[in-house]
């Protein structure tokens, strides 16, 4: 009897024991979340990013960062339903990022966690101020300083300027090796056509080529001044002051071409230098000035407006049983002081509030002061644009100036702030639809080229 | 204020000597031997051969042209590499002061605006940075730009007019610049911020008898100094009341020179003069009651714990225009707006400044008066 009693005690010592072990494991080893965070040249190791370090503190979970190596977005968010790969959030961000349309169908076949509010995707609500000017002339100072040209203010002193660098050697090796005006065909932004055309009418590939005059919307492409801007540009393509890459080159094609030490490109537009400037080549950034919306003929001058929409940053993968600690992660991540994390990166170390001394970059009343200036090049700080984030507007118009005298911040808000005079008044409201731009993106380049059936 | 006097400066360098000195006994066996280094007299050819066996060699500046220089001296020594840290001028003695505070020797050459007292205080002072000039240079050089700094080029900080607004000056007495109408119409870097309008800044604050008398001349009345201590203080109070305070000269000239010019005045440096080229719109005011704005001046120093003394000497020597003062290096600084600091080398296109029209900056005097005049221009600036 008493080695039965015995054996029982044992029985239920073990019992209790067994059911207390896993509640012991749960209050010492915190919940694990795996993000998938899509792969940057920028940054330099997730495990001890400064960043995600940051956010596990805070919220108390434990974070797996999986690195995804496919670049194609939505074939991984296809694979990732159709496997038993573990991942609880995806973060989005540089050219990671699905469309909406995908997004939504993605959610519909219940592969997206709905959060409490309703939403299934957190956004990223950008990396500077959300609205304004879109596109800047970058034009080559030593080249106007070695054929002693000044700035051109007109479209007919751009001509003269262009055809300058093409036949007087502007680099001086003896060759006729000039690009005067490049371009890609990647981004509105960097197109040049558009930069053009606004000295004729303003002209808005982001509300779909249509614009506001006098209350009513007007299709631009078929106005008689878009007409007139279409002959200015095939004048120059014609005497080859338009180089015929524009039409094929990618961004990285023409940020080669641009940050090459043979000094070849006369002039490129872009949204920000730091497109296609390289952050760590001051040489090449002391270069390029930024020039103003030329006067056409009739004395237009327009600045393409652009407001930038919050992109997806990340969503929930449904089903994995950790939905709610994926939100309340997400909810952190989406706070101001995660967000200027994420954005300018270690508080203290890499920037500050400001002493209020300063002027922000935008001429406003500083708030925020960068001392080390780590976007868009290799750290440890952050993620470089990767996952959501909202900072909020008046932070971004406060950022001052760390300093540098290449820091493309500064450059950029200095062009920004000159082109401002010149945005539209009034806008369209016409929503954007990418394939009526392409399609007369296409009419327009045809008809530039002069090919065949273009004349009239 | 006016010039030091060569006694004084003697005096000045003579202390900077014995401080250099004491600073540099405590320095690591690296600093000690680019000592060594930079007492070895060498040739162009000689220092060419040592630096190829260099690394990359760092300049800090705060000014652009500097690419100009590292562009033709990796042409004229291939093999040779330079990278340049282009920063505003307090965040370069912040950056130059850490680097040597750390030994991490990432800074060879320093080339900065020396008419702030901070320059003087954290850099030269402490042997963070050395004088060095090349032996077949120095008996061309202006005597008083050779001393324990060595200022490679002159300047001014200037007050300007937009001439796209303006046919001719409409201001001839700076106290004009104080009435209402120009409200928001001056464009100023922040002078907590860059040290040339430092440099103004706290040289009329030494001047408040000419200022004084100059409101009388233009007003016939006088001066009621209200909540101000001085004639200078009440000046620059009143002024800021109309300026719009930027982060740099790029932004006034910005502001200044376009035909949507926002501004109809502005201080900013005389190099800047530079952009008419490029087809800005404004001009210096040369005449005005009292001054027109003060000497600026650039030094061109070797970093103490430059681990790259050889490429770091030569570049000096390059960037100074060779021994003829004709060389590729010095070029890029003989713009409009600019004088040589070379007795061979005349800038043919330096404007005409009277002499008795710019005021003369003294670094030592700033430096002493530094927490008073920091704390002054805090309480305009946030006005």
């Amino acid at each position: 009897m008493n080695g039965w009693k015995s054996r029982l005690g044992w029985l239920v010592g073990l019992v209790i024991g067994i059911c207390f072990l896993p509640g012991c494991a749960k209050e010492s080893a915190p919940l694990s979340l795996r993000l998938g965070i899509p792969y940057s040249d920028n940054v330099q190791n997730l495990e001890s990013n400064y960043y995600l370090n940051w956010i596990e503190e805070k919220s108390g979970v434990d974070i797996i960062p999986v690195e995804i190596r496919q670049t194609r977005c939505e074939e991984y968010l296809e694979n990732l339903a159709s496997s038993d790969t573990e991942i609880d959030i995806v973060l989005f961000g540089n050219s990671f990022v699905p469309s909406e349309e995908y997004l939504d169908q993605y959610h519909e076949n219940g592969y997206i966690y709905t959060a409490s509010n309703g939403d299934y995707v957190y956004r990223d609500y950008g990396d500077s101020v959300s609205s304004g000017c879109g596109q800047v002339l970058w034009i080559n100072s030593d080249y106007l300083s070695a054929l002693s040209l000044e700035i051109p203010q007109t479209t007919d002193e751009f001509e003269d300027m262009l055809r300058a660098f093409k036949e007087r050697d502007p680099n001086g090796n003896g060759l006729k090796d000039e690009i005067p005006l490049l371009g890609s065909m990647d981004e509105y932004a960097l197109n040049p056509l558009y930069y053009m055309m606004n000295a004729y009418i303003y002209c808005d590939p982001y509300h779909s080529l249509f614009s506001l005059e006098n209350g009513e919307e007007t299709f631009v492409p078929e106005t008689p001044e878009f007409a007139c801007g279409v002959e200015y540009c095939r004048k120059l393509y014609r005497d080859g002051l338009i180089d015929d890459r524009l039409f094929t080159y990618s961004t990285s094609q023409l940020t080669e071409m641009v940050n090459s030490p043979e000094n070849i490109v006369g002039a490129f537009t872009s949204d920000s230098i730091g497109e296609v400037i390289y952050q760590g080549n001051p040489e090449i950034m002391a270069k390029y000035i930024c020039v103003l919306p030329l006067k056409g003929p009739e004395g237009e001058r327009n600045t393409l407006y652009v407001s930038r929409e919050p992109s997806p940053g990340a969503v929930i993968i449904n089903g994995t049983g950790k939905e709610a600690e994926c939100e309340k992660l997400l909810d952190i991540m989406m706070s101001p002081e995660a967000s200027l994390i994420a954005r300018f990166g270690e508080p203290g170390v890499d920037w500050g509030y400001s002493d209020g001394l300063d002027v922000s970059i935008y001429g406003e009343k500083a708030k925020i002061s960068t001392i080390n200036y780590i976007w868009n090049s290799p750290q440890n700080k952050h993620l470089n644009g990767i996952g959501p984030k909202h900072v909020p507007e008046e932070l971004f118009l406060g950022v001052t100036w760390n300093g540098i005298n290449s820091d493309m911040e500064y450059i950029d808000a200095r062009a920004k702030m000159s082109y401002q005079p010149y945005l539209p008044v009034d806008r369209s409201s016409r929503v954007y639809d990418e394939k009526i731009v392409k399609e007369y993106e296409q009419e327009w380049i045809s008809l530039i080229k002069g090919e065949e059936g273009t004349d009239e | 204020m006016n010039r030091i006097s060569s006694a004084v400066m003697g005096l000045v360098l003579a202390s900077a000597l014995i401080l250099t000195g004491c600073a540099s006994t405590a320095n690591t066996a690296d600093n000690m031997s680019s000592k060594e280094q930079l007492a070895e007299v060498k040739n162009e050819a000689e220092l060419y051969e040592a630096a190829l066996k260099e690394d990359t060699l760092i300049v800090y500046t705060v000014s652009t042209r500097i690419t100009k220089v590292k562009e033709a001296f990796e042409k004229a020594y291939p093999g040779l590499s330079v990278e340049v840290r282009d920063l505003r001028s307090p965040d370069l003695v912040e950056a130059v002061w850490t680097n040597y505070d750390s030994g991490s020797g990432e800074c060879d050459v320093v080339v900065c605006n020396d008419n702030s007292g901070s320059f003087y205080d954290r850099l030269v002072k402490t042997g963070a940075v050395v004088p060095y000039v090349p032996d077949d240079i120095r008996t061309n050089m202006e005597p008083d730009c050779v001393g324990d700094t060595i200022s490679f080029l002159i300047e001014a900080d200037l007050f300007f007019y937009n001439t796209e607004k303006y046919e001719a000056c409409p201001i001839s007495n700076i106290w004009e610049l104080t009435d209402p109408k120009y409200e928001g119409k001056i464009y100023v870097p922040n002078p907590l911020r860059s040290f040339s309008t430092y440099a103004l800044f706290g040289s009329i604050l030494d001047q408040s008898q000419v200022v004084e008398e100059a409101y009388t001349k233009l007003y016939g009345r006088e001066l009621n100094l209200g909540e101000y201590n001085s004639a200078s203080e009440l000046f620059l109070g009143e002024l800021s009341k109309n300026v719009v305070f930027t982060n740099s000269s790029d932004e006034v000239y910005e502001a200044l020179g376009t035909t949507e010019g926002k501004a109809d005045f502005g201080i900013m440096v005389s190099s800047k003069l530079r952009m008419q080229d490029y087809g800005y719109s404004f001009e210096a005011i040369t005449n005005l009651e009292p001054f027109c704005g003060c000497k600026s001046s650039y030094s061109v120093m070797l970093a103490s714990r430059s681990k790259n003394v050889n490429a770091a000497k030569l570049f000096i020597w390059f960037l100074l225009g060779g021994s003829d003062g004709t060389g590729e290096g010095y070029k890029p600084f003989l713009t409009k707006g600019t004088w040589s600091a070379r007795t061979d080398v005349i800038n043919e296109d330096a404007m005409y400044v009277p002499d008795n029209q710019l005021l003369i900056p003294d670094p030592l005097e700033l430096s002493a008066k530094s927490a008073q005049m920091d704390e002054f221009f805090e309480r305009i600036i946030k006005k």
